[in-house]
């Protein structure tokens, strides 16, 4: 009897020592595995800064919600019949339910989403078994409610701080900024690796754009939890000693970008009454853009929470397109503002003699087709014709040849239209600028695409962008600048990483300068002199020089929509019979410190729809730096000297006294 | 009947009446178990503990009146004690407490009490008295006349106790009773053929008669892992508990699994697993070996016992403690399936404590008339 209780304490000892000293380390480290609980900790993004270091995208502290679908009882129950404690019980649909009932859901997709993402979830029995982001960017209520109820509810539910995205300016500059967005499946396939699910990366715009400098990289740290996940005040020793060593997380780095806040929301008023079109605003010499709005727009804080359904149709039905960035991601006609590219092409042909005058009969018939101008401008030169935006003269260069689809093509490539500007912001468009290789591919090619090209029409597209770099190009002399909108990138210490330098995409100095004063007059008297097109839009004490356009939409589009409209005349701000309006220029004329290129999308006459914007924009852009009372009020009519050739030509119209830009730093 | 050279005051006779070993054994587990407990209860000095050491404090009274009787006397009493158990477990289906959704528990107010846990003493007393009366291979009877009335002693309380339900402590009175009569009646083929019938039965039950839920926690004793998200969850805290302690141990308050509550039932059915976490094999080979020494010392006192009588009721204490161990601690070590056996003193219990109490009680009433070899 002895001897068998003797043997089998042996046998206990026996296996104890298995146990606890051969085994020792393998259940120590297992124990580690119960009470580690590593986290990943998000770097927080880095910021976005206007180039007064205005905020325009930061973070705000949030709470994210977590569920984990299949739970462990960890409570041990009076009831037998409950589970036994360390079973996996998965959540019942009441239980989902009674936590779904402390959310504010924003409609019934919303509610139904939040269910499938659970119960999703619950069906994976592997990942189940670990917490899931539900929702994100919970409301103080939403927070306050479920915290309340929390142990009411179970383990399951958990809170976690966590950082949202919050754009100050909302709309102003949307685009911009872009807004950032749950990764998608597509997104985290391809990231190899470098995300996770629920990650938050840059969607559009500016937080796309350089998403790997905003992002920052994650760092690591770890706690002691107990059973119930939840972290230990003050855990044993031998637990501390066994955590892991903690990486801090490297901030993202902040953007700085060459945007004036105060311009941008000058033009984002200007449009007050336009339901849709976009305004660049670039300073020439550099190509840093100093405005570019497109509207409408929708606020990016939007995107961090919820959207419902009904809101979202409406915003993808809606006509005026607010998911699409016109600066550039719309091309249209540039319409008679692409008319110093066909002045351009045609001054570069040897036999052209820009003092010939065509005389303007208010239309041109060719190929049986009758091709109209606005009105009857009788003899025209080519500098009258830009002024007053004869349609007719073009037309006739390019049934003489002189326009010839490919000298119009060359011109059109030179001054950067029909390729990507390279800013890379928004999926930027091309444009189109046709060749006859284009048109006979479409099945258009006729040879009066060519006199329709001529003005912008036809096949011939732009960006509203591409149109402010063109005309900066006309402004500094020949040289298409590369836009750019990033300043620079500094680290959250503020050490330097990238800084923008102004570089030039292609230099038009080949031109004889001859032609190009020729131009720029021709432009200075398109609002100076009283024939001008935008002439009564002029500034009083500001010399612009500026180009209206007025491109027509396609007539089988419009008449279409005209039936529409008899049907449904719902608003009258917005008749998509209209033509666009365009007006692009630059200013001072005499030396050139911003180029501005504004759109309004069926927006009727250039002159009164976009130039009123354009101008509202140079003037306070050139008011802020310098006081325009103090620049000498010029004779209306008489246009100013070219810059650099005052010296020359003591032409009366050489203004006396200080002038405006001559301070910005005269070439 | 005073020896020669023997202590000639009150006082010295007192003292020499009283069996030091078990005593000084008793003492230090006791002690071990209440720091253990205190700490498997989160270090608190909590409501808990203080109950505990109130229900042991009630058991060393109990004892110390027990060790004062005569032997003799509690063999006169051992039918009426039993009596008066089965009498108490048949109230408990009628006044008993519910918890649980099972009815234990027979008392008032804070002081509740299990039956069933005394029955395990009475039981004893009762066997022993009667293989002490009618036992003995010297009798010429037959063999199914010599086991009936064992059979039916145990039968009554252990059927009252199933009911409950209770199937461990059930278990544990079969066990007793088969651990006297292996000593006091039966031969070792006799043995033999019962422990054969055992298994058969075991088997067969295995094949037919088990419930599902028994199946299924051999099933997970066997392969715990295969259940780690369900039953097996506690058989496999336990081990990494086990083996977490290492040798030296954690230290007292500092075991993860014990204090950061991943180890469930920690003061019931694992006090031995926060132990071995705490106290690292050092600690439980050291309490595993004076639990041995008890066992043993109970043996010594029988095989010195005056009487059969006597040197039964010891076996008997003795297969009480052997059994607890073993089955507590066999389930710890994953050597055997997790039931509700608890741990001598180790386990939060007060109707269990005042039982081993009582029990070590007996063992020095029997020690204090034992035959002296010297």
């Amino acid at each position: 009897m002895a001897l068998v209780a003797t043997l089998i304490f042996i046998a206990l000892l026996g296996r104890l020592c298995q146990l606890q000293i051969l085994e020792g380390e393998h259940y120590t480290r297992r124990a580690e595995r119960n009470f580690i609980n590593e986290m990943i900790v998000e770097a927080p993004r880095g910021r976005v800064f206007a180039s007064g270091s205005e905020v325009l995208a930061t973070n705000r502290p949030a709470y994210t919600l977590y569920v984990t679908p299949i739970p462990r009882v960890t409570v041990e129950s009076e009831d037998p019949k409950a589970p036994p404690v360390g079973a996996r019980v998965p959540l019942d649909d009441a239980q989902i339910e009674e936590l779904a009932e402390l959310i504010d859901f924003v409609d019934q997709d919303d509610r139904d989403a939040f269910f499938v993402k659970i119960a999703d979830r619950r069906a994976d029995e592997l990942n189940g078994k670990y917490p899931l982001a539900v929702r994100s960017n919970l409301s103080w209520e939403e927070y306050a409610r479920i915290e309340t109820r929390r142990e009411a509810l179970g383990e399951w539910v958990e809170i976690r701080e966590s950082a949202r995205r919050y754009y100050p300016k909302g709309e102003l500059v949307a685009f911009l900024t872009g807004y950032v967005g749950e990764i998608t499946p597509k997104g985290l396939s391809q990231s190899a690796g470098a995300y996770r699910l629920g990650d938050r990366v840059g969607k559009t715009g500016i937080e796309r754009q350089w998403e790997n400098y905003l992002r920052g990289r994650l760092g690591r740290s770890s706690r002691v939890v107990d059973v119930h996940g939840r972290a230990v005040p003050e855990p044993p020793p031998d637990a501390l000693a066994a955590l892991p060593p903690i990486e801090d997380p490297i901030p993202g780095q902040d953007i700085h970008l060459t945007i004036d806040l105060e311009l941008q929301k000058i033009a984002s008023d200007a449009f007050e009454g336009k339901p849709a079109g976009a305004v660049v605003a670039i300073e020439p010499q550099t190509g840093r853009i100093l405005a570019m709005v497109s509207v409408p727009s929708i606020d990016p804080n939007r995107w961090q929470q919820p959207i419902p359904r009904a809101d979202y149709q409406e915003w993808s039905e809606s006509p005026y397109k607010p998911f699409i960035d016109r600066t550039v991601q719309e091309h249209f006609f540039p319409g008679s503002t692409y008319k110093v590219v066909s002045a351009l092409a045609a001054l570069d042909d040897p036999t052209f003699d820009p003092e010939r005058e065509v005389v303007c009969d208010g239309f041109v018939k060719y190929g049986g087709r009758k091709f109209k101008c606005t009105h009857k401008h009788g003899p025209v030169n080519l500098h009258q014709a830009i002024v007053e935006s004869c349609n007719v003269y073009f037309y006739t260069l390019a049934i003489e040849d002189v326009l010839s689809l490919e000298r119009q093509e060359i011109f059109a490539r030179r001054t950067g239209l029909g390729e990507r500007t390279g800013l890379g912001l928004n999926s930027e468009t091309k444009g189109i600028i046709p060749t006859e290789a284009f048109e006979a591919r479409e099945g258009t090619y006729q040879r009066g695409v060519q006199l329709n090209s001529a003005i912008g029409q036809g096949n011939v597209t732009a960006t509203v962008l591409q149109v402010a770099v063109l005309y900066g190009a006309i402004a500094n002399g020949g040289q298409v600048m590369t836009p750019y909108l990033v300043d620079r990138i500094e680290t959250h210490d503020r050490k330097l990483v990238f800084a923008s330098t102004p570089q030039v995409r292609r230099d038009l100095a080949a031109i004889v300068p001859a032609d190009r004063r020729r131009i720029h007059q021709a432009l200075i008297g398109v609002v100076n002199d009283p024939l001008g097109t935008a002439y009564s839009e002029r500034l009083p004490n500001i010399t612009v020089a500026g180009k209206t356009g007025t491109a027509e939409v396609g007539t089988e589009i419009s008449r279409r929509r005209r039936k529409k409209k008899d049907e449904e005349l719902e608003n009258p701000d917005w008749d998509t019979t209209e033509d666009h309006a365009w007006f692009a220029s630059y200013a001072p004329a005499e030396n050139p410190r911003i180029a501005v290129a504004a759109f309004v999308e069926h927006g009727g006459v250039g002159a009164d729809a976009a130039a009123p914007i354009a101008m509202k924009l140079i003037e306070y852009y050139l008011s802020r730096t310098e006081d325009p009372s103090s620049a000498p009020i010029r004779p209306s009519g008489v246009a100013p000297p070219l810059p650099g050739q005052r010296a020359l030509d003591s032409a009366p119209a050489g203004p006396q006294g200080p002038r405006l830009g001559q301070l910005g730093g005269p070439r | 009947m005073r020896q020669l050279g023997g202590p000639k005051t009150r006082l010295g006779r007192l003292f020499g009446a009283i069996d030091w070993v078990v005593v000084t054994l008793v003492g230090v587990i006791v002690a071990l178990a209440i720091i253990n407990l205190n700490s498997a209860s989160g270090s608190a000095w909590s409501g808990k503990i203080q109950t505990q050491i109130r229900w042991i404090s009630i058991g060393a009274v109990a004892a110390a009146i027990v060790a004062a009787f005569d032997y003799r006397f509690l063999y006169r009493m051992a039918y009426p004690a039993y009596a008066f158990g089965v009498g108490l477990l048949a109230l408990v289906p009628l006044v008993g407490i519910m918890r649980n959704e099972a009815r234990r528990w027979l008392g008032v107010g804070d002081y509740q009490f299990q039956p069933s846990e005394l029955m395990k003493v009475l039981l004893l007393l009762a066997l022993a008295r009667y293989l002490h009366d009618h036992g003995g291979a010297e009798r010429k009877r037959s063999r199914l006349r010599r086991l009936l009335i064992p059979t039916c002693l145990v039968g009554l309380p252990v059927s009252l106790i199933i009911v409950q339900p209770d199937l461990s402590t059930s278990i544990i009175c079969i066990l007793l009773t088969m651990s006297l009569l292996a000593v006091g009646e039966l031969s070792v083929r006799e043995m033999l053929g019962i422990g054969i019938t055992g298994l058969v039965t075991m088997v067969l039950g295995w094949g037919f008669f088990m419930l599902d839920y028994q199946r299924s926690r051999i099933d997970v004793w066997l392969n715990p892992e295969a259940y780690a998200d369900n039953e097996g969850y506690q058989t496999i805290q336990a081990m990494i508990a086990v083996g977490d302690g290492s040798f030296f141990g954690r230290g007292v308050g500092q075991g993860t699994q014990n204090a950061l509550h991943f180890l469930p039932y920690r003061d019931t059915d694992f006090p031995f697993a926060v132990f071995a976490e705490e106290w690292g094999y050092l600690g439980t080979s050291m309490v595993l070996l004076m639990f041995l020494c008890l066992v043993m010392w109970c043996l010594n006192i029988a095989s010195q016992a005056r009487d059969r009588f006597s040197a039964l009721l010891c076996v008997g204490i003795a297969a009480l403690f052997f059994w607890h161990i073993l089955i507590n601690v066999g389930m710890v070590l994953q050597l055997l399936p997790v039931t509700g056996v608890t741990l001598p003193f180790f386990s939060l219990g007060g109707s269990n404590a005042l039982t081993m109490m009582i029990g070590v009680g007996v063992l020095l009433s029997v020690s204090r008339s034992r035959e002296r070899r010297s």
